[in-house]
């Protein structure tokens, strides 16, 4: 064993003492590098004492890159790293009834190191899209960008194709993803650097066109974001429950896709992939927004409820932007008048009674009891003010049919 | 004449002993001490059951009895409940719920099952309503995959056969399959404690002349879930959740599926059961064999509600032996004569809905509860040009469960339980979805001609797999009328509201023409939910709209019904330009055809602020 030590230290004295010199590292390791770190030496990342087995790790803070790459080092304080957001919304909902749910369910997808985004092993890439997708599928924007849905966690609905190792639910992608660009041509690492979400926004490549009706209306440009309009579809979950099961062999009744851990299930009371309901941004905006997340906790030990069941933890929305843009957008009354999209459904038109479901509240678009947490619901004095059928409006919305059916004289006799 | 009538009037206690004679110690009542009587009519255990009420063992005893369960399985019905109930059974034999004739016919049509002959549960010769003869041909000899996906999957909805493993789900066979209900797990929880607990067994020994919603639900939760969405239920779209009790809820029923509530029907939240609207006609049939449900169903909105040119219409009961006044025997109110029964849509009186000073009262069959039917005849906003072309519930559905995409496998390196055959036969059926979607539902032109709401049926993808797993079809899409296409078909939600879809709801929205959930660029309507077999057709509609033109590419099923064609669609976006104005479906300009040229002298008028 002494002999072992002492020939290992003398090893380890040649290869400390030794500049940089690739090929005895490639006599053991039978590593190509591609891309452009191509003509670069072992050493230059993984540490002048080959120490660095794993260069870009943020438990060393991307030391073996960042050297290079000044800067980039931040991107372990950045959201997609610590994802303070998601833990503060673990603490105050599910984080209650149990404090280990957000290790047990949520510690999947963050940034742990840049090979996490910058290619597999040696093959150094700027990330496309799919690669994005890792951690933005399902329920998190992203997914939405090349026509996939979340399906209903019901193994009834777990069919058609697949992505990411999970069903989705085909739906019409977003025109840039058409057109074939990827996420990174609009979300820069630069951006990210700058503590930015995204590098360019609509009106940075897109001139507003006024001889479009909706465009030509000032209000419209003023009051509100470009997705709100252009937003085709968008993911909602009303009603996220977890149900923690202990020793419960009830378990196997909730016929629904694994969630990877044996402690907990996870479905939801109604999946949506339509038109998202509007809501007030920070700026005072108009903008799309979901739920994000209404929490409910159930916990079954020996196939016995434990405490209240179905106990609401959160009722949140959140802003957000659909990436399911498309040039088309919807008609007018899809918003004017139409208080279901603003989160205003009057009592006796609603479809749906999770009060009878014991959900807590009276209807899944009326905004009581529910809170948006990155700006506000539709208050429905300004509502009203928007429904208001002016001559300006009466006008502009005869126009935009006209418009739409080309008037024409046979279609206009009974 | 006189004198027959007098000799069975000597006669007709005699006549009656065979199903209702007291009889004084029988060995069964020993046994079944406590044991409900069926009814105060039906007294004699052996008339029944048959086997021998003097022996003492119990195998003996049961040897010659019929069933021993169920003497009203079809097997045994001539000689018992037929025996006194003929006309009823004959009813019954001709009756679709039985024959499942139109179920068999439409699961043809979606999985290329032949159309050379009619298809029932049973080798039969029946009647048409015109009164010729129609030939049914047992479902055993339908050799293809719509056989075999109603021996397999639909045939447990079948009144004729037993169904005891579902929950909420299961019934008896025969009459008692709407007379004699099953409880949630089709046990026996009655007085007699040799039964008590027994499985599978009506919950009561007691008949009930009036089957009540849950015996409707016990069927009519699937496909369409009628009686779900009656009830304000809703069933998919969702994963199990809320829980109840540890286990998956709110609610769970057949199929490891739960249901959630929804608004009810007005009908359901006035207190009005399934059987206040459906005749025994409707549900027991009348003797004549149809095709589909729709031509065996007699009511009709109008027929309480009045259309908006007419009001309903109405008979005086004239006769003592009239067929309403046999009928509403074991009703809270029965009908004598001289009163006014409002008429079903084939003409034939209702037995609880009458005509009295002036107004319509459906009186409930099981409460008596009364309740006013509201006239709409000449009301303006039920009289608008255009709209005589429109079933009642085309504006009055507050949802409308569709169902997308429903793909089925056929596995046949595995087995299946063929429910007729009552053994596992070589093939196993499994079933996957896509969306469900209860509000906006699109429209189209039913089999009367009239709009109506439409949902899929069927959407069905099939996968056909070998004996050795191969696949032999993948995801086919049926022919239907000569192609390869989706379907359509009419349908009546059973989730009537009294406020309709408003006026700029439904044309503002072209959805609801069948468009599906779209945006709009330009000229065209471009789907945002997409059918997996192609790249622009939407999944949740039938219609798609390119640079102005419209087109269909799904078909409705049903004689005369079809999408609306581009005139219809255009039309009906063109009053557009009116309703931003005038939103009131009482405004008299709707009153006569618009005249679109009236809107432009409309917008250079100087309108003052409002």
């Amino acid at each position: 064993m002494t002999r072992l030590t002492v020939a290992f230290s003398a090893l380890l004295l040649i290869v400390s003492v030794t500049p940089v010199l690739a090929a005895p590292c490639q006599q053991c390791h039978e590593v190509t590098v591609s891309g452009v770190h191509q003509g670069i030496a072992c050493q230059e990342c993984h540490g002048a004492q080959g120490n660095l087995g794993n260069p870009g790790i943020a438990d060393n803070r991307g030391l073996g890159c960042v050297e290079c790459h000044a800067d980039t080092g931040m991107i372990f304080s950045h959201a997609m790293s610590r994802r303070t957001a998601e833990q503060e919304f673990c603490q105050r909902s599910w984080g209650r009834a149990d404090t280990t749910f957000y290790a047990t369910n949520c510690q999947q997808c963050h940034v742990a190191s840049c090979a996490d985004c910058h290619g597999s092993g040696h093959a150094m890439t700027t990330p496309d899209t799919h690669r994005c997708q890792t951690c933005h599928q399902g329920y998190f924007v992203g997914w939405d960008f090349s026509g996939r849905a979340p399906r209903e966690d019901s193994v009834r609905y777990q069919r058609g194709p697949r992505s990411h190792d999970q069903y989705y639910l085909k739906m019409r992608p977003d025109v840039h993803a058409e057109a074939g660009l990827d996420c990174s041509d609009c979300h820069t690492m630069a951006s990210f650097l700058d503590g930015k979400v995204s590098a360019k926004s609509c009106r940075d490549c897109h001139d507003v066109n006024p001889d479009i009706i909706e465009h030509g209306i000032a209000a419209h440009l003023e009051n509100m974001e470009c997705v709100s309009c252009h937003a085709s579809w968008a993911a909602q979950e009303y009603a996220t429950y977890y149900v923690e099961t202990i020793n419960s062999s009830n378990r196997a009744y909730f016929r629904v896709k694994p969630t990877g851990n044996e402690r907990y299930v996870k479905s939801s009371y109604l999946k949506r992939q339509d038109l998202p309901p509007l809501g007030v941004n920070e700026e005072g905006r108009v903008a799309p927004i979901r739920p994000q997340f209404q929490a409910y906790y159930s916990k079954v030990v020996d196939n016995q409820p434990q405490g209240e069941e179905n106990q609401r933890l959160a009722s949140e929305w959140k802003v957000f932007t659909p990436h399911t843009i498309r040039r088309g957008t919807a008609l007018c009354d899809q918003c004017h008048g139409n208080a279901r999209r603003f989160i205003l459904e009057p009592l006796e038109q609603r479809i749906y009674r999770p009060d009878r479901d014991g959900l807590g509240i009276d209807s899944l678009w009326r905004a009581e009891g529910q809170r948006v947490v990155n700006g506000s619901f539709m208050p429905p004095a300004r509502f009203e003010r928007m429904s208001q059928k002016t001559p300006e409006y009466s006008r502009g919305y005869v126009k935009k049919w006209q418009d739409f059916l080309k008037k024409d004289a046979a279609s206009s006799k009974p | 004449m006189i004198r027959v009538l007098i000799a069975i009037f000597f006669l007709l206690p005699f006549l009656l002993v065979g199903c209702g004679s007291q009889s004084t110690t029988s060995q069964c009542e020993y046994c079944h001490a406590g044991l409900e009587l069926a009814s105060d009519t039906h007294q004699n255990c052996i008339d029944c059951h048959g086997g021998d009420e003097t022996l003492t063992d119990k195998k003996a005893a049961h040897a010659s009895m019929y069933g021993p369960r169920n003497p009203s399985a079809p097997k045994f019905w001539e000689k018992t409940c037929g025996k006194c109930h003929q006309y009823q059974l004959d009813r019954v034999r001709s009756n679709l719920m039985l024959t499942n004739t139109g179920f068999i016919k439409n699961i043809r049509l979606t999985w290329e099952g032949g159309e050379e002959y009619l298809y029932a549960t049973q080798d039969q010769k029946l009647y048409d309503a015109q009164g010729n003869p129609v030939e049914h041909h047992s479902v055993l000899k339908l050799r293809n995959l719509a056989g075999e996906l109603y021996r397999k999957y639909c045939s447990l909805c079948h009144v004729g056969m037993e169904s005891h493993r579902s929950w909420k789900a299961s019934h008896a066979s025969g009459c008692a399959a709407c007379h004699f209900p099953f409880n949630e797990n089709g046990t026996y929880q009655g007085n007699d404690l040799a039964m008590k607990n027994k499985w599978p067994h009506s919950a009561s020994h007691q008949m009930e002349p009036l089957p009540t919603n849950e015996v409707c639900f016990r069927c009519h939760n699937r496909s369409g879930r009628i009686a779900l969405s009656y009830q304000g239920m809703n069933d998919g779209n969702n994963g199990l959740v809320p829980v109840n009790n540890g286990f998956p809820g709110p609610e769970l029923i057949s199929g490891a599926r739960n249901v959630t509530h929804i608004q009810g029907d007005i009908h359901f939240d006035k207190g009005m059961d399934c059987i206040d609207c459906h005749t025994s006609r409707d549900v027991m049939g009348d003797g004549y064999a149809y095709e589909n449900m729709y031509q065996q169903t007699e009511v009709a909105c109008e027929d309480c509600h009045g259309s908006g040119d007419e009001g309903p219409r109405y008979e005086v009961v004239e006769r003592e032996n009239h067929d309403a006044v046999r009928e509403s025997r074991n009703y809270q109110r029965q009908v004598k004569t001289g009163d006014k029964l409002v008429l079903t849509s084939k003409g034939r009186p209702y037995s609880n809905v009458f005509y009295q000073d002036g107004k319509i009262v459906v009186v409930g069959k099981r409460d008596g509860q009364e309740h006013i039917s509201k006239q709409i005849a000449a009301t303006p906003e039920h009289t608008i040009v255009g709209h005589e072309r429109m079933e009642c519930y085309a504006c009055h559905s507050a949802a409308v469960p569709q169902c997308f995409g429903c793909h089925t496998q056929y596995d046949q390196s595995q087995k299946g339980m063929d429910f007729v055959r009552g053994r596992e036969t070589r093939g196993k059926f499994s079933e996957t979805e896509d969306y469900r979607s209860l509000y906006p539902f699109s429209l189209a032109l039913d089999q009367r001609g009239k709009i109506a709401p439409m949902t899929p049926g069927c959407q069905t993808f099939v996968t056909v797999l070998d004996r050795r797993g191969n696949v032999q079809k993948e995801e086919y899409v049926a022919n239907f009328r000569g192609k390869q296409q989706l379907r359509f078909a009419p349908f009546y939600s059973h989730n009537t509201a009294l406020k309709a879809v408003s006026c700029r709801e439904c044309h503002a929205d072209p959805a609801f023409l069948g468009f599906g959930q779209h945006v709009v660029a330009g000229q065209s309507v471009e789907s945002t939910l997409i059918c997996e077999k192609s790249d622009e057709l939407p999944l949740d509609g039938f219609m798609v709209m390119k640079q102005g033109e419209v087109q269909s590419f799904s078909a409705v099923v049903r004689e005369h019904s079809r999408p609306l064609n581009e005139h219809e669609v255009r039309r009906a976006l063109m009053v557009n330009q009116c309703l931003v104005c005038h939103d009131d479906p009482k405004d008299a300009i709707y009153q006569q055809a618009l005249d679109y040229d009236q809107i432009d002298r409309c917008l250079q008028r100087v309108t003052p602020d409002r």
